[in-house]
């Protein structure tokens, strides 16, 4: 990282080109995006897990999610790993500890919040918006249901909920983006009894982060997950060992995904060119509402969630 | 040739003064990047020059644990927390049980990580409400504070998390049972340090390593923390010790090492248990008050260990007739024998070997039957 490469630069000029006023501070160290944007930093040695998941369930309480199947005392959901689902926009696994095996290692999993996501980059109608102040968020109005920024994710965070037939959608974490506008912080940073999670601006947190690995060497694995990883993200993480062996991906690119999922999507070529423009169609039909912007190509649509302000669908 | 050798002295003098400058560089670097490790100024002072005179300290911000021995302060018995006195009972914290427990650490630093030279700071006059404080984002809430400082020992021997075991449901909502074992006990059982320990060692030369306990803490002045500096509750408390994994090599060494690293293997390893050291065995036997000494106090440290001069004048040069207290040996002379020189009774200087009376006395008698003195109990 740390370079503008082509297609940051292409970005810089269409960006500018269509918008004209695009945010000042574009030059920043690795994302070129807002070096003010929030972000969160888990520390994973912190996390108690056991008998907590307190976030779990801040987290369903805020967005309104069924409780239903919520028992915080039931432990023995530690037993398989979990991911994220319509129900559950954050979850916590259990990971063993090779040298404490008394204290394994609690990870809170949820929607990563890339700086470029490809989530974003491959939605065909620019429902994924990644924010000025750091969350990828989703309008469910455009959303045209066809599971790509499933596919896109690296991280296979998003779900999609099945079980309404009217208004299905995609279901991931939103970094509480209301909350965040409101002045307040995450729920699920807000309730952690350990503060494992910690919101703040993301440069700030990266400085923390360092700061906790420098004094402790013993107890972090020396690498801040998410500063890097898929072209940089704005949940971080802390870690007592490698992330491969707390269940995050293997091999991340440090590149950001929207390059490379644009190569998966050109080998459909006919998803492609026919797939959207019947969608869409479809879409325009049975909606009375007005999509302004016809989704041109990818790349477009990334580079214009990048742009967007304040997380409404148009600009 | 003379000019050739004039600009071999011109390069070689280049060189001394190019590397003497980059020696110079260095240093101003090294003493630079030196305190750029440390955390900033502005965490702990107010101002931007702070002065010795005007340090500007800000009350309540290191986020270190503070080294170095804090004389210890009587606290109290058992605090009670009550912020949150509407969801909970209060909750009622042992300071005495734990304050027994962690002499065997790193001591009141262990919690009580901000250490001024007063009376201890309450949690509460740092830590505030607020969870991811922009103010200071490394800086935990007092609920976090509290949650990081219990757990991360209650945690770890329990392998649980109960939190029943501080917070009380305040009667009427949903009941919690409760089970003996929660109950905290009013203070630590004391903790007596073994005599000796007997250890079984894979290593075939020697397997038997016999490490005599109670004689390093008399002879080397040692206090728990000396060597036990990474122990924790879950150490002894650790209700499945078989998962904690066994040590490595290095690290069943590095507390014998922090003194004994010069040593051979057969310092400690032997076939068979070794015995105390004996002082006797040296050829001088230590008398009273030589035998309470620690080592360190005739064979300075960080040197090997060297026979010394057994004379008493060797570390006793002022003493003579007139200031030594011959009662400190257990035998007060009477006035006869105090107005003598010591020579006159010690003959050969040797004041380990007890005097013949007959050097002097015709008649007979003997130091047991007739001492030159009153006879006092030493301890
Ligand atoms: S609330 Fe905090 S400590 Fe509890 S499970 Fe979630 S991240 Fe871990
Ligand atoms: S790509 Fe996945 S992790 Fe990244 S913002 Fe989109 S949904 Fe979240």
């Amino acid at each position: 990282m740390g370079n503008i490469n082509r297609r940051t630069f292409l970005k810089f000029s269409v960006i500018a080109a269509t918008l004209g006023a695009a945010p000042s501070a574009k030059s920043q160290e690795n994302f070129s995006g807002w070096p003010e944007r929030y972000g969160m930093l888990t520390d994973t040695t912190l996390c108690i897990g056991l008998n907590c998941r307190k976030c779990e369930e801040a987290c369903k309480k805020v967005n309104n999610l069924s409780r239903k199947n919520l028992n915080l005392s039931d432990n023995s959901v530690f037993e398989h790993k979990r991911r994220t689902d319509p129900e559950n926009y954050t979850v916590v696994n259990r990971f063993p500890n090779p040298n404490k095996p008394e204290t394994p290692y609690y990870v809170k999993k949820q929607c990563m919040h890339c700086d470029e996501p490809a989530c974003a980059s491959a939605c065909l109608v620019k429902a994924f918006k990644k924010t000025p102040e750091g969350p990828v968020i989703y309008n469910k109005d455009v959303c045209i249901g066809c599971r790509y920024c499933m596919v896109a994710c690296p991280f296979g965070i998003p779900s999609y909920d099945y079980f309404d037939a009217y208004t299905p959608q995609v279901r991931k974490c939103t970094m509480c983006y209301d909350r965040i506008q409101q002045g307040k912080i995450p729920a699920c940073a807000e309730i952690c009894p350990q503060e494992a999670i910690t919101f703040g601006k993301r440069k700030d947190l990266i400085a923390l982060a360092r700061e906790r690995i420098r004094s402790h060497p013993e107890r972090y694995h020396p690498h801040i997950f998410g500063e890097e990883e898929a072209g940089g993200t704005s949940w971080l993480y802390l870690t007592g060992l490698d992330s491969v062996q707390l269940g995050f991906p293997n091999a991340l690119a440090k590149t950001a995904y929207p390059e490379l999922t644009r190569g998966f999507l050109s080998a459909v070529p006919l998803v492609l060119t026919i797939w959207p423009v019947l969608l869409v169609g479809l879409y325009k039909f049975s909606q009375s509402r007005q999509v302004k912007e016809s989704p041109e190509s990818t790349q477009n649509s990334v580079e214009e969630s990048h742009a967007g302000s304040n997380g409404k669908p148009d600009n | 040739m003379h000019r050739e050798k004039k600009d071999r002295f011109k390069f070689f003098s280049l060189v001394v003064t190019l590397l003497l400058l980059l020696a110079l560089v260095g240093v101003r670097q090294a003493a630079f990047s030196q305190n750029a490790t440390k955390s900033p100024c502005s965490d702990c002072h107010v101002c931007p020059w702070p002065t010795a005179k005007e340090p500007c300290l800000k009350s309540c911000t290191r986020p270190e644990k503070v080294q170095g021995p804090i004389s210890a302060h009587p606290g109290p018995d058992v605090t009670i927390l009550g912020q949150l006195a509407d969801m909970y009972q209060l909750v009622r914290f042992n300071h005495k049980l734990h304050a027994d427990m962690v002499g065997m650490e790193q001591g009141c630093t262990v919690c009580h990580h901000y250490a001024t030279s007063g009376k201890y700071l309450s949690c509460r006059e740092c830590h505030g409400k607020k969870p991811s404080n922009p103010e200071n984002l490394r800086q935990p809430s007092l609920k976090a504070a509290y949650h990081r400082q219990c757990l991360s020992c209650h945690r770890e021997w329990s392998h649980q998390t109960r939190c029943t075991l501080c917070h009380l449901p305040v009667p009427g909502k949903t009941a919690v049972t409760l089970d003996s074992t929660d109950i905290i006990r009013p203070s630590h059982p004391a903790i007596t340090p073994p005599q000796t320990k007997i250890f079984n060692t894979p290593y075939e030369l020697g397997p038997i390593v016999t490490f005599h306990h109670q004689e390093h803490i008399d002879r080397f002045g040692l206090s728990c923390a000396n060597c036990h500096q990474k122990e924790n509750c879950g150490n002894c408390h650790d209700i499945q010790k078989a998962v904690r994994p066994a040590k490595s090599m290095e690290e069943v060494h590095a507390v014998c090492n922090n003194c004994h690293r010069q040593d051979g293997c057969n310092k400690c390893h032997d076939t068979k248990e070794k015995p105390k050291f004996s002082h006797a065995a040296t050829g001088w036997p230590l008398n009273t008050y030589h035998s309470k000494l620690d080592c360190r106090a005739c064979h300075p440290t960080g040197k090997k260990i060297a026979r010394l001069d057994s004379s008493c004048k060797n570390c006793h040069s002022g003493w003579n007739p007139g200031n030594f207290k011959h009662a400190v040996t257990g035998l007060k002379l009477d006035e006869i024998h105090s107005q003598l020189d010591c020579v006159n009774c010690h003959t050969e200087r040797n004041y380990s070997q007890t005097p013949n009376c007959s050097d002097c006395h015709a008649d007979g008698r003997s130091h047991i039957d007739s001492p030159p003195g009153e006879r006092l109990k030493i301890k």
